[in-house]
C-alpha cells in the first residue's frame, strides 16, 4: 500500500500534506515548495482547542500522504473522528504518513497526576508550542526529514529549502531578541495560557490568567483577584487572543489603567499574518510597540 | 577477579562520559537511573487501558397527564401503548414523572491492533445490563474502504447513528419513535463505508442486518388458522440476515456554513408477533422499506456559538397480511376443528392484505449563542398515515404534532444541564386525542476518556 502512494506521490509530483493548523501548514510549505501541495484544517480566528469537524475534513484526509499535527491534545476534541471516518490508513498515528510536533519540544506543565477538577488540563503538557520562535527550525527539520522519507528523489531539494528556511530564520530571531529586551522581566497577564513558551523563552513572566482554570470563563471572584494581583504586583500587560471575547480584559483594564495587547496565535488570526515570518513579526511588533 | 577490574573501568567510563556530556544530558542519564525503580513492575499493562468513560443520565419529569393513562397511550397506526414486545428491557428515557434514572452508559473503547478498533457501549438501567453496541472496525484497508462488523447503530439517516447523549433534545425525533423505536435502528450486522476520492465530501454505505427491530423489521415464524377458512397458514421464518440499508452522504462548505446531506434506504422483511397483547392480538408479515432524506446547516459565528438547522423526513411503506385473532364463540364449522387438532397450538385468525404508506418529519434549530449556552426549537409531525386494511383506507388521524423548546447549559463539555418543553399532540388513547405537556430537567455527565464526537 505504501509502495502504491510512493508511486502516486512520485506519478503526480506533489506530496499532499494536510495539517491540522496554519503555521503547520506554512512551514511544509516553505520546506516542500512545489513538491507539496499542503491544505491545513482549521481556519486561523478560530479557538484551536475547538474546531468543529468539518465533513469536508474527512474528504481532505481521505486523499493525504502525510497528516502534520501539533500534537499534545490540543486536536483530540476534533481530529480524532475525522481520522477515523477518513479511510485512510496511510495517516494512521505511527505510520510514516502521520507526524505529531509536540514530541519534538521540551514540554512545560506536564501533568503526572491529572483531575478535571483542574479545568481543561492536558496532561502531556500545555500544547501551544508555536509560539516559541526557537521550535520552528525544530519542526521544520523534522518536516523535512519526514518528506524526504515519503519521497527520497526530491530529498536534496527538501534540504536547501531547509538551509535556507534556517539562516533566514535565525536572522529573525536576532531581530525579535532586540525588539523585545526591554519587555525582559516584565509581568504579563493573559487570557488563557497560550503564550507560556513565547514567555518563557524572553522571560517576560506570566503572572496569572484570566481564566480561573484552564477552559473555565472568568468568574467575577477571579477577576478581582486578578485586579488585585495587577495592582500589588508591576503587571506590564494584558495580551489577550482572538478568538475569546476581550470584555473581561477590557474591563480589567479599565479599573487598573493597563494596556490590553490582542496576540495572534496562528497563521490568519489577525489580517497583518499571512505566514510564519509575519506571525512573529506581528507578535513582536504588538508587544514592543505598548 | 579480572571482570571485577573491567566491571570498575567500564563504570569508569561510564561516569567520565557522563561529566563529558552537555549538562543537560548528563542530567537526565542520572534521572533516567533513579527512576528505574519502576521496574518494580516490569508486567504491569496499566499504559494498554483502553479508554474507558461512564455516562449518567437523570432527569426529572413534570408531565399534566395521569400515569397509567400516558402509559397506555398510543399512535394510530404506528404505536399501541408503550409496550416492549421484544421482551428486552432498554427503558424508555423520562418515563415516570418525577425522577428518572434514565441510563447509564459504560464505553470501552481502544485500538485492537494495527488492523482493527473495538468499541462497546454498556447501556445500564437500574435493573439490567446489556449490549447496546459492540463493534470491531477496520483501520487499515485500502481504497478509502471501511469495515464495521457487531452490534452497531446503523448508519441510516442522520440522526440514527448518535448516541442518546449527544442528542440536541432529551428524546428521540417522533418518526424515528414510530418507525424504529425508542432506541432507533440498532443491529447486528456489517457496515461496509467507502469515501469517495474527491475533493468535496462524498461518503456511501451498506449494512446487512440481522433486522430484528420491531417497529418496521423482525424475524419471528408463526402457525395461524384462518378462522373463515380453517386453512393454514405458515408464516416462515425471514431468512438471516433480513435487512440491508444504503445510504449516500455529501457535504459543502461556503465561508462559515457546512452543509451536509443525506438520502439512506432500509429494506427487509417484517415480521410482529404482538398475539399475546391483552386488547385485540393480532399479527404481521410482509415487507418494509423506509426512505430517508436528510439535511444539516450549520453556520459558525465563532469559535463557541453557531447556528445550526436540521430536519429529516422518512417515508415507509409495509405491504402484507395482518392477522387479527379471532373472537371466540364465533367458531365455524367442523372441518375446521379437524385442522385444529393438527395444528393443536395455532390461533384461529381472520388475515386481511394490509398496505401502510406512513412519513414524517422532525425539523429543528439550535442556537449555540454562548460558549455554555444553547437554545433549540424543534417541530415533531407524522403528516402521512393511510392505512389500507383489505382494500379500505382506514379512517385513521394523520397530522400528528409535536412542539419542543430546550434551553441548555454545559459547564464545560463533560456536564449538561438541559431543560426541555414538550406540547404533545400525537398521542390518543381509546379513538380519543390526549393532548399533554411536559417538562423535562436533564442531568447528563461524562467522565473519564470519552472520544470525540462526528460533525
Amino acid at each position: 500500500m505504501l509502495m502504491l502512494y510512493c508511486l502516486s506521490v512520485s506519478g503526480f509530483g506533489k506530496i499532499k500534506v494536510v495539517t491540522s493548523y496554519g503555521y503547520i501548514a506554512d512551514i511544509t510549505r516553505r520546506i516542500g515548495g512545489d513538491n507539496v501541495s499542503v491544505i491545513a484544517l482549521a481556519a486561523g480566528g478560530m479557538d484551536p482547542h475547538f474546531i468543529t469537524p468539518k465533513p469536508s475534513f474527512i474528504a481532505k484526509l481521505r486523499n493525504a500522504d502525510l497528516l502534520i499535527i501539533n500534537g499534545g491534545q490540543l486536536e483530540i476534541g476534533w481530529l480524532p473522528p475525522v481520522i477515523q471516518q477518513a479511510n485512510n490508513p496511510v495517516i494512521n498515528p505511527g505510520r510514516a504518513g502521520f507526524l505529531s510536533l509536540m514530541e519534538l519540544v521540551k514540554p512545560l506543565d506536564v501533568h503526572n497526576e491529572v483531575s478535571r477538577a483542574q479545568g481543561d488540563v492536558h496532561p502531556d503538557g500545555n500544547p501551544h508550542i508555536q509560539l516559541d520562535p526557537f521550535h520552528i527550525p525544530v519542526f521544520a527539520k523534522a518536516i523535512m526529514e519526514r518528506l524526504c522519507k515519503l519521497a527520497p528523489g526530491k530529498c536534496e531539494i527538501f534540504r536547501e529549502n531547509y538551509t535556507a528556511f534556517e539562516k533566514r530564520w535565525l536572522e529573525k530571531i536576532i531581530l525579535w531578541e532586540q525588539k523585545l529586551s526591554p519587555l525582559k522581566g516584565r509581568k504579563v497577564v493573559e487570557y488563557h495560557k497560550l503564550y507560556d513558551y513565547f514567555l518563557q523563552r524572553y522571560q517576560i513572566e506570566a503572572a496569572g490568567t484570566l481564566e480561573p482554570l484552564p477552559g473555565i470563563p472568568p468568574t467575577s471572584r477571579h477577576i478581582a483577584g486578578i485586579i488585585d494581583l495587577i495592582k500589588k504586583q508591576n503587571i506590564a500587560l494584558i495580551i489577550q487572543d482572538v478568538y475569546h471575547s476581550s470584555r473581561t480584559a477590557r474591563f480589567i483594564a479599565g479599573k487598573t489603567g493597563i494596556k490590553v495587547v490582542i496576540i495572534p496565535h496562528d497563521i490568519g488570526a489577525v489580517k497583518e499574518v499571512t505566514d510564519i515570518f509575519s506571525l512573529f513579526d506581528e507578535i513582536v511588533g504588538r508587544l514592543a510597540g505598548s | 577477579m579480572n571482570c571485577k577490574y573491567i566491571m570498575i573501568i567500564l563504570g569508569f567510563f561510564v561516569l567520565a562520559n557522563t561529566f563529558h556530556l552537555p549538562a543537560s544530558q548528563g542530567l537526565s542519564l542520572f534521572y533516567n537511573s533513579q527512576e528505574s525503580t519502576a521496574s518494580a513492575a516490569p508486567f504491569s499493562q496499566k499504559k494498554f487501558l483502553p479508554n474507558i468513560s461512564f455516562i449518567l443520565d437523570f432527569s426529572y419529569v413534570r408531565r399534566d397527564l395521569n400515569q397509567d393513562l400516558f402509559n397506555a397511550l398510543e399512535i394510530p397506526g404506528f404505536i399501541h401503548g408503550h409496550t416492549h414486545h421484544d421482551g428486552h428491557s432498554h427503558e424508555v428515557a423520562n418515563a415516570s414523572k418525577g425522577f428518572n434514572l434514565n441510563y447509564g452508559e459504560l464505553v470501552l473503547s481502544s485500538v485492537v491492533d494495527p488492523y482493527f478498533d473495538l468499541f462497546t457501549a454498556f447501556h445500564l438501567s437500574e435493573s439490567s445490563f446489556e449490549i447496546e453496541e459492540a463493534y470491531i472496525e477496520s483501520r487499515s484497508l485500502p481504497y478509502g474502504f471501511r469495515i464495521k462488523l457487531g452490534k452497531f447503530l446503523s448508519g441510516f439517516g442522520r440522526l440514527n447513528s448518535q448516541h442518546a447523549h449527544y442528542w440536541d433534545f432529551t428524546d428521540i425525533p417522533l418518526v424515528y419513535k414510530v418507525f424504529f423505536g425508542d432506541h432507533g435502528l440498532l443491529e447486528k450486522g456489517i457496515q461496509l463505508n467507502w469515501v469517495a476520492p474527491a475533493d468535496f465530501y462524498l461518503g456511501l454505505s451498506i449494512e446487512c442486518l440481522q433486522g430484528t427491530n420491531e417497529n418496521s423489521f423482525g424475524t419471528g415464524d408463526f402457525e395461524l388458522i384462518e378462522a373463515e377458512t380453517g386453512e393454514v397458514i405458515n408464516v416462515e421464518r425471514v431468512a438471516l440476515p433480513n435487512t440491508w440499508t444504503f445510504s449516500g452522504k455529501t457535504s459543502l462548505d461556503t465561508g462559515n456554513l457546512t452543509i451536509l446531506a443525506g438520502i439512506s434506504y432500509a429494506t427487509g422483511k417484517t415480521r410482529l408477533d404482538h398475539f399475546t397483547d391483552e386488547e385485540s392480538p393480532h399479527g404481521f408479515s410482509g415487507d418494509s422499506s423506509i426512505l430517508g432524506v436528510d439535511f444539516t446547516a450549520k453556520y459558525l459565528l465563532g469559535s463557541y456559538t453557531y447556528l445550526a438547522l436540521q430536519g429529516e423526513y422518512l417515508y415507509r411503506y409495509l405491504r402484507g397480511s395482518r392477522f387479527l385473532v379471532h373472537e371466540a364463540g364465533e367458531s365455524p364449522g367442523s372441518q375446521k376443528e379437524q385442522e385444529e387438532h393438527e395444528h393443536e397450538d395455532a390461533l384461529e385468525v381472520d388475515s386481511a392484505p394490509m398496505v401502510k404508506k406512513q412519513a414524517g418529519f422532525y425539523s429543528q434549530s439550535v442556537f449555540r449563542f454562548h460558549r455554555q449556552w444553547r437554545l433549540g426549537a424543534r417541530w415533531d409531525r407524522l403528516n402521512k398515515n393511510d392505512v389500507t386494511l383489505a382494500g379500505t383506507l382506514l379512517d385513521l388521524p394523520g397530522q400528528l404534532n409535536r412542539y419542543s423548546v430546550m434551553v441548555d447549559f454545559s459547564p464545560t463539555e463533560f456536564s449538561r444541564i438541559r431543560l426541555q418543553y414538550n406540547y404533545n399532540g400525537y398521542a390518543f388513547h381509546e379513538g380519543e386525542r390526549k393532548k399533554y405537556r411536559e417538562f423535562v430537567l436533564q442531568f447528563n455527565l461524562a467522565i473519564g476518556a470519552h472520544g470525540a464526537h462526528a460533525f
